[in-house]
Parts: structure tokens; C-alpha cells; sequence
């Protein structure tokens, strides 16, 4: 409670006792429109751990040894990641809902596994320190960045692409009769999806000290995939909002925090029991209603979520 | 005026089946040519085919362009969407969750300059692309016959069938095409709005569009196409002009049967024949404890009211009708009676259940069961496993048993492919295995969407024969059917349905000689 009461009457004093938990936020934010990019034309990806490990350390070996500037080691942090997508997505992009998603993970694991746990360079299991962080600076990029890309994003699914993407999602067989490259299109999604979650990790680097290992793995996956389902996927607003959400609520339920994963559990069912769009649906921001309360007069089964 | 599309030797083959099995053919620039043949001939293999959808194992489909000719042979889809073939698709492939602009703005993605970076920044100027793209997509929806104001920001999947269809036409025509494959455009119409099917065709193609049209109904095909070719076991049995192919021995045995001599009807210039059936004797009036009894029911879709107060009953034992255009409601009215719809107001009860709060399972096993309009089987088992769940409900295994080998036998095309996947049949196979499914359920009341669906004239003729035995073993029929004269003939009674409204209603015999009716359902 005191976390709103501090939010609501003092902003400027909350925002200085939780810096890390706003930049937290943000970055997830970044992460969630990443995976949002994916599930937009259809995919059910989960590599954006990976990418975003790819991103982090990148950005880091480049601030360390050559020591360019850091605005040039997050965007080839980034662009590496972007890299990496095209070289992951040409083989597995050909397979579709869980086992694209199986595959993915397969691709985290290996990346972790087989190159950041083993190469000499990223300090193998020890992880790397990072003396250039900031993070009283490193906030302001991360605040900066979640309304143009949300703009960006928005803006994006509304052009010819994202309508392409869209067309994706329903049906991939239309989609081609309809003169649409299905492959390539899917490879674009999936290539952003990877810039963006670099992206995340080039500047989570930057307001952290130590480059972790064990923050890249199956669980940032699912955490990230959380966000998307929690917060729904049927406009760029909603994995947003889950990330927020999601982020903050640790916080607000300090008093039970050693129950925090169970309370993420129940409250994951509880969307999907309740709300499968998300808390974010169709037609904007609604508030958590049971079926039974309209079931008259309403057409069951709605269309399927973007999944 | 060269030729368009020319096939020559094409094969494809899966495993034992030869889908496809040397076919040759040519397409006239600036024609309209007909390809027909029974059920599961091979005829959508072959638009897969010419479409990039599926490869041919051997042969060549040459496409005629302003740079000469190319091989499609080897391309993918939407390289040869890409080259100006658009194609309908035979199971509806709408984008369900796109609205029916949507849908059509997406059909125009190939001839679109590929403008994402300039669009993502909304300057007024790049605006005005984007209006009169959307514009040029609602004339094109009212083109095809859709209303651009109420239909166009409709989710696809709240169109009626043959709304859906239409829709399917509009986005292929959104490509501007230079030859327009349709795979039975006009499934799931009636008559009257067949014809409007074949004015559309004979518009386009007096715009100098090629059509390749693929349908089992003659009168609309015989009407409309100059060229016909006939498909049987994957070869190609006749072609020629309407007259030739529909007198040709071969297509008659293989094809038409019964059905030949109205064939020869309606081939243009040819004397109009009546087709008047012998009258039955008519049945009892409205049913005074009915065993389906539905009550001022009303349904919608959002805002969009599609059932209005409508009020019937069925009697045991009765077949009943419900006729009327696409989108009065008729389907709505089946899926709310088996639950998969919920009514705003109104009564349905069904012996004692009320079917508006049963669940759709249960109403099953209460004994009333659906056989859904566009064969919604399950894909990936095979015939077999389908059928046996069909009668998932019932406890007596060895009769069922019996009863599938039966089915089988009737529709030999179902027992020939026993341990296919489902998904893999044609649609006129689908068809016949969703009826058989429905029938295996055993139920005390069979709702009918739309059995002739897709089905060979022969094939309706069978369909027919088993809806009459198993209403003579006593299971009571409800039928909504495009085909009207064939319900009306088959029905006790009938009900005409109208905007969601029930406009008129009677015995079977009566409605067939009502006038309106004969003008509006029959066909003159
Ligand atoms: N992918 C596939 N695998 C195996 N068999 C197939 C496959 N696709 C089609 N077939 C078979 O090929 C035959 C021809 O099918 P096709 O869909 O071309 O028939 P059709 O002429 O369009 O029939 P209909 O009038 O019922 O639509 C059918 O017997 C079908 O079972
Ligand atoms: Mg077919």
C-alpha cells in the first residue's frame, strides 16, 4: 500500500527510492514489445533470453576492450543480436507453435551452455564485471526508448508489414495466395524481435555492475513470455502493461515475498481462466470480469487470440 | 488471343492416389473456362498445382505474361500470386479475425509499394494512399454483392457462408488479376444468388479478366463458361463446348447422372424444362406437442442482430426446412439450437432440455446433433477415427461397427480411404464424412447445415437417399438446405427465413408451388 500512496502523493520521491525497479520496468517493457513483434505475425518464439544475452555481453567486451563509446557498443550489441536471429531463424522458422517454441529454448540453452559458460572472454560461468555501468545515467536511455518504440511498433503494425503480418497469423496459406512472402515476412518479425530484445540487455548492462550468466535462461524466458500473456497481445499495450504490472507487483506484495513466484503462478491462471486476451483485449484497457456475468446474450468462443 | 494457361502432362500423385494423373489443358486468354467432375477428381489438386501450393512430379504449367511464357512449375505461392493468379479456396480461407476490409486490403499487398519506413512516420500526404486504398476496397466489397457500410468492419468470421465466399472473391480480386481461379464460388447459395454469382463472372470477364471456374452446379457452369473440361480419377474424361461435354456418354456415367437431362437445360438456348415434382400429400400444420420447440429466439453478434424473434417447432418424426437467402440466420439458428451460440432472448427446448444453457456436450448426448456447415472434421485423424467418434456417445461398439463398414459402402469413397487423415480428402469427401459422422451419433434429432454442400450431382442424389432412410428409421430432421427444391421436396414442412425473420411457412408441396418461393429459392 505505502508503494501507492508514496506513487500517488510524492512521484519525485518515489521515483528517487525505486530507481531500480523503474529501470527494471522499462527494460522489461523493451522486452515485452520484443516478443509482442513475434506473436504480431503469428510466432510463438522464445529466444529473446538469448538475443538479449547476446546484446548484454556484446556491449560490454566492447565498452571493456576497445573501449568505444557506448552509445556504439549498444548498437552493435544489438545489431549482433539481429545477426544472430537471421542465422537461428533460417532454419528454425519453418516450424510452427510449440515446436518453433521448443526450438528456440533450444537455442537459449545452446547459446548459454555451449559459448557464455565455456568462452574464456565472457568469464565463463563467473559472469563479467562491468566497471563502465551507470545507473543513475543508464535510466534515461531505457525512459527515452519505451515511447518511440512503442510509437514505432504501434505505428509498424498498421503499415503494409505489420497488415502483412497480420494476414500471417490467420493464415499462412491465404497469406501466400495473397501474394505475400510468408517466409521472409516471418524473418522480419523475428529479426526486430531479436534487435529489440539486444537491445534490452545492452542497456540492463548498463545499470548493472555484473553481467550475470544465469540471468539469460529458461526462466527470463517464461518471464518474458508472462508479460505478453498476462498482459494480452492483441496491441502492442498489452505485453507493456504485463511487464509493468508484473515488475511492480514483487514490490507491492513485499509483505509475502518469499511466496513470489507462487503469487506470479496464480495470478497467470487466473488470466488465462478469466481473461485469455490479456488484461489488455480487444478494444482497449478492460477490467478482469467473469464469463458467467454476461454469458446471455454473447456469443461464445470468441476468435482466437493471436495465438 | 493467345493462350493464358497452358497445362501439359501434369502429374501428381499421392502414394496409391492419382490426384492428378496427365493432364493437359489451355485456357484461352479472355475466357471463361469450366472444370468439372465428380467428387475427389482431382480438380483443387489441380489448382494447387497451377497456384505453387503443391509440386507437380512431372509436366509443365506455363503461364502466358506480357514477357512471354514462364513456368510456374517450381515457384512458390506467392510468386504466382505475384504473377497475377488470384484463387478462392474451396474450405474458406479467410483471415477470420481481420474485418472484411481488412481482409481485402491485405489482397492487395503485391501491386502496394512496399511503403513501411515512409508509412511509419504519418505524414498527410502518405495518408491519402491509405484512403483510397480503402476505398477502392469497399467498392470492391460491394462489387461482389457485401454491403460496404455494414459488412465492411465486421470480423470475417461473423459473415454468413456465403457472404464469406463473396469475400473470398472481392480479396481475390484485389490483386487485379489476369486469370481469377475460383473453386466453387458459389457452394452454400441459392439460385437466385447464383445467378448474381454468374453475372459477377460474366462482368468481370467482360472487363477482360480469364476465369477458371470450378463448380458442381450445371445450371451456373453450363450458363456461364464457353470451354468445360471433365476431370475423372484425375484425367481428363471430355472437353469441349457446354453442349458436347453435357450429351458426352462418359461424363454423363461418371458424373451428371440423373442430372443429365436438366444439364441439357441449361445449356443457353436450350428450352427451359419444368421440373415439377409429383406433390405429397400434404402433412399436419404447426405440430401440437413438438419435439423442438423454439420460442421468440433472438440472437446476435455484437451489435449486429442476426435472429429475430423467431418462433418454430419439429415434430417427432418430421423433416423440416429451413430455406431462405445467405445471412437470413438459418445457421445461427442450428448453432444456437446445439450450443454453440448463446441467444439474446428467447425459449429452445428440445424434450426437456433447454438448449439455451446446456452445454453443447450435453445437448449431444441428449440425443440432438449437428452436422455443421463446411465440414468441420477433425484434420489429422483419419476417416476411420472420425467416424468412430462420431459415435463417441454411443455404448453399443459391435452395432457401430456395422454401421461404419455400412456407410462405407455406400460412399465407397469413404471406405477407399479409410486410414487417410481426414484433412487430405477434397472437399465434396470432407462433405460426405461429416454427414456420415453426424449420422453415426444416432441421434433422435439430426440438424442438417447445408448437407449438398460441394457434392458432385451424383453424390447430392446419395446424400439425399440417406437423409429419407434414416428419417424412415425415425430420427427427425431439421435441414437447412441452398437447394431448395430438393429440401422442399424431401421436407413434411418448411419454413422460409428472411433477414432473420420467418416470412412464410408450410407444407413442403404448398411452399414448392408458392410463386414468390419459386421466383425467389427455385429459380424461376
Ligand atoms: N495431400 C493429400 N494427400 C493425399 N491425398 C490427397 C491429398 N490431397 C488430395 N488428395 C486426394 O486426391 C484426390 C483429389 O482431390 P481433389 O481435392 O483434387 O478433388 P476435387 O476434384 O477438388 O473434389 P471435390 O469436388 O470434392 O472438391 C482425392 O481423392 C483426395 O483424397
Ligand atoms: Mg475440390
Amino acid at each position: 500500500m505505502d508503494f501507492f500512496i508514496q506513487l500517488l502523493t510524492d512521484p519525485i520521491g518515489f521515483y528517487n527510492s525505486h530507481e531500480l525497479l523503474v529501470a527494471q520496468m522499462g527494460i522489461n517493457a523493451i522486452l515485452a514489445i520484443s516478443i509482442f513483434v513475434t506473436f504480431y505475425s503469428g510466432q510463438l518464439t522464445l529466444a529473446n533470453a538469448g538475443f538479449m544475452a547476446i546484446g548484454a555481453y556484446t556491449t560490454v567486451l566492447l565498452s571493456l576492450y576497445p573501449q568505444w563509446p557506448l552509445p556504439l557498443d549498444m548498437l552493435l550489441g544489438s545489431l549482433l543480436a539481429g545477426a544472430a536471429g537471421v542465422l537461428v531463424g533460417l532454419p528454425v522458422l519453418r516450424l510452427r507453435g510449440v515446436f518453433l517454441a521448443i526450438a528456440t529454448i533450444g537455442f537459449v540453452e545452446a547459446l548459454l551452455l555451449g559459448v557464455i559458460l565455456n568462452v574464456p572472454i565472457t568469464g565463463e560461468g563467473q559472469g563479467l564485471k562491468n566497471p563502465t555501468a551507470d545507473p543513475l545515467g543508464g535510466i534515461v536511455p531505457i525512459l527515452v526508448s519505451i515511447p518511440v518504440l512503442t510509437y514505432l511498433v504501434w505505428r509498424l503494425t498498421r503499415t503494409r508489414l505489420g497488415q502483412a503480418w497480420a494476414a500471417i497469423r490467420e493464415d499462412e496459406l491465404a497469406a501466400s495466395s495473397n501474394g505475400i512472402n510468408v517466409p521472409l515476412y516471418k524473418m522480419i518479425a523475428f529479426v526486430i524481435g531479436a534487435i529489440l530484445a539486444g537491445y534490452a540487455g545492452a542497456l540492463e548492462t548498463h545499470i548493472n555492475f555484473f553481467v550475470d550468466p544465469t540471468e539469460y535462461g529458461i526462466s527470463r524466458t517464461i518471464q518474458i513470455l508472462t508479460f505478453a500473456v498476462v498482459g494480452g497481445t492483441s496491441n502492442v499495450l498489452g505485453p507493456i502493461v504485463g511487464a509493468v504490472f508484473l515488475t511492480a507487483l514483487p514490490e507491492i506484495l513485499r509483505f509475502v515475498r518469499d511466496y513470489r513466484d507462487v503469487i506470479n503462478g496464480v495470478i497467470l491462471i487466473l488470466v488465462i481462466i478469466f481473461r485469455p486476451q490479456g488484461i489488455v483485449g480487444r478494444g482497449g484497457l478492460a477490467l478482469i470480469r467473469p464469463r458467467w456475468l454476461h454469458r446471455r446474450g454473447r456469443v461464445r468462443g470468441s476468435p482466437a487470440s493471436a495465438l | 488471343m493467345g493462350v493464358l494457361l497452358r497445362l501439359s502432362d501434369v502429374i501428381r500423385h499421392f502414394g496409391g492416389v492419382h490426384a492428378v494423373d496427365g493432364v493437359s489443358l489451355e485456357i484461352e486468354e479472355g475466357a471463361i473456362f469450366g472444370l468439372i467432375g465428380p467428387n475427389g477428381a482431382g480438380k483443387t489438386t489441380l489448382v494447387n498445382l497451377v497456384t505453387g501450393y503443391l509440386r507437380t512430379q512431372s509436366g509443365s504449367v506455363r503461364l502466358g505474361t506480357p514477357a512471354g511464357e514462364v513456368e510456374l512449375a517450381r515457384r512458390p505461392p506467392h510468386a504466382v500470386a505475384g504473377l497475377g493468379v488470384a484463387r478462392t479456396f474451396q474450405t474458406l480461407r479467410l483471415y477470420r479475425n481481420l474485418t472484411a476490409v481488412e481482409n481485402v486490403l491485405v489482397g492487395m499487398h503485391p501491386r502496394r509499394p512496399d511503403d513501411t519506413l515512409a508509412q511509419l512516420l504519418p505524414l498527410p500526404p502518405l495518408r491519402r494512399g491509405e484512403q483510397e486504398r480503402l476505398e477502392e476496397a469497399r467498392g470492391l466489397l460491394r462489387r461482389v454483392g457485401l454491403e460496404s457500410e455494414r459488412d465492411g468492419p465486421r470480423p470475417a468470421w461473423t459473415l454468413s457462408y456465403g457472404d464469406q465466399r463473396r469475400l473470398e472473391v472481392a480479396r481475390a480480386l484485389a490483386l487485379r488479376p489476369r486469370l481469377l481461379i475460383l473453386d466453387e464460388p458459389a457452394a452454400g447459395m441459392n439460385p437466385a444468388e447464383k445467378d448474381r454469382v454468374r453475372e459477377l463472372i460474366q462482368q468481370l470477364n467482360a472487363e477482360g479478366l480469364t476465369v477458371l471456374l470450378i463448380d458442381h452446379d450445371m445450371r451456373l457452369v453450363m450458363g456461364v463458361c464457353r470451354q468445360i473440361a471433365v476431370l475423372n480419377f484425375g484425367r481428363k474424361i471430355a472437353d469441349g463446348s457446354p453442349v458436347k461435354v453435357s450429351s458426352d456418354p462418359a461424363v454423363i456415367e461418371a458424373y451428371l447422372g440423373k442430372e443429365a437431362e436438366k444439364t441439357a437445360a441449361h445449356v443457353p438456348g436450350s428450352e427451359e424444362i419444368d421440373v415439377q415434382a409429383p406433390a405429397r400429400a400434404p402433412a399436419a400444420a404447426e405440430p401440437a406437442a413438438p419435439l423442438l420447440e423454439v420460442k421468440e429466439l433472438e440472437v446476435a453478434y455484437g451489435a449486429i442482430q442476426a435472429v429475430r424473434s423467431v418462433s418454430f417447432g419439429v415434430a417427432k418424426g418430421e423433416i423440416v426446412a429451413l430455406i431462405g437467402a445467405n445471412g437470413a440466420g438459418k445457421s445461427t439458428i442450428l448453432n444456437t439450437l446445439s450450443g454453440l451460440l448463446r441467444p439474446r432472448a428467447g425459449t429452445a427446448r428440445f424434450d426437456r432440455l433447454d438448449l439455451t444453457t446446456a452445454s453443447p456436450d450435453r445437448i449431444v448426448r441428449g440425443g440432438l446433433v449437428q452436422v455443421p456447415e463446411g465440414r468441420e472434421i477433425l484434420a489429422r485423424l483419419t476417416v476411420r477415427e472420425n467416424l468412430e467418434l462420431g459415435a463417441w456417445v454411443r455404448r453399443d461398439g459391435q452395432v457401430v461397427q456395422r454401421e461404419i463398414a455400412e456407410l462405407m459402402e455406400r460412399f465407397p469413397i469413404l471406405g477407399q480411404r479409410r486410414n487417410l487423415p481426414a484433412g487430405q480428402l477434397s472437399g465434396g469427401e470432407q462433405q460426405i464424412l461429416a454427414i456420415a459422422r453426424g449420422l453415426l451419433a444416432r441421434p433422435r434429432l439430426l440438424l442438417l447445415d447445408e448437407p449438398s454442400l460441394g457434392l458432385a450431382p451424383q453424390m447430392v442424389d446419395a446424400v439425399f437417399e440417406v437423409i429419407e432412410r434414416i428419417h424412415k428409421e425415425g430420427v427427425t430432421v431439421l435441414l437447412v438446405e441452398q437447394n431448395a427444391l430438393r429440401a422442399l421436396e424431401l421436407a413434411d414442412r418448411a419454413y422460409v427465413v428472411e433477414t432473420g425473420r420467418i416470412l412464410l411457412s408450410g407444407t413442403g408441396s404448398a411452399l414448392r408451388r408458392n410463386p414468390e418461393v419459386r421466383k425467389a429459392y427455385l429459380g424461376g
